[in-house]
């Protein structure tokens, strides 16, 4: 089968909603294909969306971080005093939290791409001239596309395998697992929409003369 | 060409991806990328953990949760009135200041657990005061470096929660196991500083008065029940480490709300410095309103969002390690020095030189699993090695070229960063001597522990 047809399998599995038969069309060197254009045309769409609609670009990440953050800590908290004051402890107080973990932080690493709030040793790249700057810059930007490719694909065929075989959130009786992991290859599409945003500010800083590196805020704006 | 061979282009290869500043994630993502399609691994795997890191174990939630503590505690108002008590209680002496701002960074430390939240939180706030006090800049913000190394060992500790993790002990005896080492790093630290202070003539004294440092303990009380409730709670086993973060975050929540609504209803004026201030106005911080708390947890997420992943990647790069054969060569190595301390110094020369170039986290996730065992091998205790691979690991933060704390004290102090290198030295110093003392004597770190 050639790569489109197999593109093709792997879109009427989505389709038609079949998590056995897309864990089979995943399987296929199409996959990556289907990763590389929902990295570039997804994440390029919600670029243009974040431009389109300045609210989006501001909050959309913010909402998810908080909003999971807050409810890890009500959730243990309320735990301790759910045990301590009515001998009582709800069986998923354990479980969700470490899944709104992980959305927390992999939509707090898409963040920190748009504010280039990853640590890293900066120290020769400042020193070097504007053009070895923005050559950097186009560096980090190639991988970070590059690596989210890599994780939206094998991220969703992850989501895929825990709906294939209907994976419930323990402690619970009708929450599903997927529902909580399919924000993973989400957050990534989304990282992939910061790195456009990036690659074309940097591109205009660097036609336009304006400084390329700028100081990293913790809590700054994106 | 052989594996060997390509392994060691692509490590040559991210060591100038790290050089040209490439986030230290991408690095370690790179490595763990080329290594995989040497050795003919699937990438699935690497996206698999990348889902599974985070739920593998209820511990590892004590990280966000005691990291957005650090922010509560800031925002409130406690931190400043923890760190107005270490003045008051070591301003008599020559370079006071600066150890009370090692003494407030331990305090911090006793309530957060992140290194860059305390030299952040206690380089903003002290760094002006000790300039405007007569000390060097350079000075100020390597103190403020330095002290942040405790917050990894006092506990509450993140790295501890990840260590624990990761070797399957129990969190709860690390974190008992870091007090006195943490406590000591802090004293140690505070011998330098009024030894470098001494010299230079830094610093304004300021006569010891009981009753200022009795107002300002007054004051600090929220800050001194939070310390105390995590260490109960912790000590008699009445909550997990995760829960006892759960709880912290909620006391401070609960007392800064509660803060601001007192000063509101009683007009209270929330600009007046401690000494302007009655005894029961010392009873509530400046506190926060619900407003506030959205800001405040989005900044504890941005710093989560750059550790966690940073974690995950670094898990995945364990395992490959592991396949390549990592652990079998440096057990082999270290074992074959012979004996107890040739392979503890060893051990920890390994730990030191990896600290230089690499964040704690990763040095800790890579390094512990392999060093654990060769350690438990020659009869040291697991608990005591942890706090001498994470005292190590806490020295690394100010180790150049890579020692995240130097970068976090530039960037809250405005101080360039080869500038304050120099006056890291006399807090190296303490800090390696420290550490050589609580490596060879267990009982600093073992003898607090519950009967074991």
């Amino acid at each position: 089968m050639s790569l489109f047809s197999e593109l093709l399998v792997i879109i009427k599995s989505v389709l038609a909603q079949d998590p056995w038969a897309l864990k089979s069309a995943l399987r296929s060197d199409a996959s990556w294909l289907l990763g590389f254009f929902v990295a570039f045309g997804g994440g390029g769409a919600i670029a243009f969306l974040y431009k389109r609609l300045p609210v989006l670009d501001k909050y959309l990440e913010r909402l998810f971080m908080v909003c999971s953050y807050l409810s890890i800590a009500l959730i243990i908290f309320w735990g301790v005093i759910d045990r301590f004051v009515f001998s009582n402890q709800q069986p998923w107080s354990t479980t969700i939290p470490p899944l709104l973990f992980m959305i927390m932080a992999w939509f707090g690493a898409t963040y920190n791409v748009r504010l280039r709030a990853h640590l890293s040793f900066s120290e020769f790249r400042s020193r070097m001239g504007r053009t070895g700057q923005f050559a950097c810059l186009c560096l980090d930007n190639a991988l970070w596309m590059g690596f989210a490719i890599i994780v939206i694909v094998t991220t969703f065929k992850a989501v895929v395998l825990s709906a294939s075989n209907f994976q419930i959130v323990l402690g619970t009786d009708n929450v599903m697992q997927w529902w909580f992991l399919a924000t993973a290859p989400l957050a990534f599409i989304l990282m992939a929409a910061r790195v456009i945003e990036n690659f074309t500010e940097d591109y205009s800083n660097f036609r336009n003369d304006r400084p390329l590196l700028k100081q990293t805020v913790i809590g700054g704006d994106a | 060409m052989t594996d060997a061979s390509v392994i060691t282009l692509i490590s040559l290869g991210v060591t100038a991806l790290f050089m040209l500043g490439v986030p230290v994630f991408l690095v370690i993502a790179a490595w763990v990328v080329g290594c995989s399609a040497v050795l003919g691994l699937t990438l699935d795997n690497m996206g698999a953990e990348l889902l599974n890191v985070f739920n593998k174990g209820f511990a590892l939630l004590a990280m966000p949760l005691f990291i957005l503590t650090g922010d509560l505690i800031n925002k409130s108002g406690i931190a400043r009135r923890l760190s107005d008590f270490a003045y008051a209680c070591l301003g008599w002496l020559r370079g006071g200041l600066a150890m009370a701002s090692l003494g407030a960074c331990g305090l911090f430390a006793a309530i957060s657990g992140s290194n860059s939240a305390t030299t952040a939180t206690i380089g903003s706030m002290l760094h002006p005061e000790m300039v405007k006090g007569g000390y060097d800049e350079r000075f100020s913000a390597a103190t403020a470096a330095a002290g942040g190394t405790v917050g990894i060992i006092i506990p509450p500790s993140i790295i501890f929660i990840v260590y624990g993790f990761l070797l399957n002990l129990p969190i709860s005896d690390l974190f008992v196991a870091g007090i006195l080492p943490g406590a000591l790093m802090v004293i140690g630290m505070q011998l330098a500083c009024w030894i470098v202070c001494q010299l230079n003539g830094w610093g304004h004294l300021i006569q010891f008065q009981f009753n200022r440092a009795l107002k300002t303990a007054f004051g600090a009380w929220l800050g001194f029940f939070a310390i105390g409730l995590v260490l109960w709670g912790i000590y008699t086993g009445k909550f997990s480490p995760t829960e006892a973060a759960g709880v912290t975050v909620g006391f401070c929540i609960i007392a800064g709300l509660v803060s601001w609504g007192v000063n509101k209803i009683a007009g209270l004026d929330m600009t007046k410095s401690w000494e302007e201030k009655s005894y029961p106005e010392m009873l509530v911080v400046e506190g926060f309103t619900l407003k506030d708390i959205p800001g405040i947890t989005m900044r504890s997420a941005q710093i989560t969002g750059v550790l966690a992943p940073l974690i995950a990647i670094s898990v995945v790069m364990q395992q490959i390690l592991s396949l390549l054969g990592a652990q079998v060569f440096i057990t082999d190595f270290l074992t074959g020095l012979g004996g107890y301390y040739p392979v503890l110094f060893a051990a920890m020369a390994i730990v030191f030189i990896s600290g230089m170039v690499l964040e704690s986290l990763p040095v800790t996730i890579i390094l512990a699993p392999i060093l654990a065992p060769v350690a438990a091998g020659i009869g040291v205790d697991p608990i005591h090695f942890s706090v001498i691979f994470l005292v190590g690991a806490s020295i690394g933060f100010i180790t150049p070229p890579y020692g995240l704390n130097l970068y976090v004290a530039s960037g809250v102090t405005g101080v360039a960063y080869f500038r304050l290198l120099k006056y890291t030295v006399p807090y190296l110093i303490a800090l390696i001597s420290v550490w050589i003392v609580v490596a060879l004597v267990p009982e600093i770190s073992l003898t607090m522990l519950p009967a074991r």
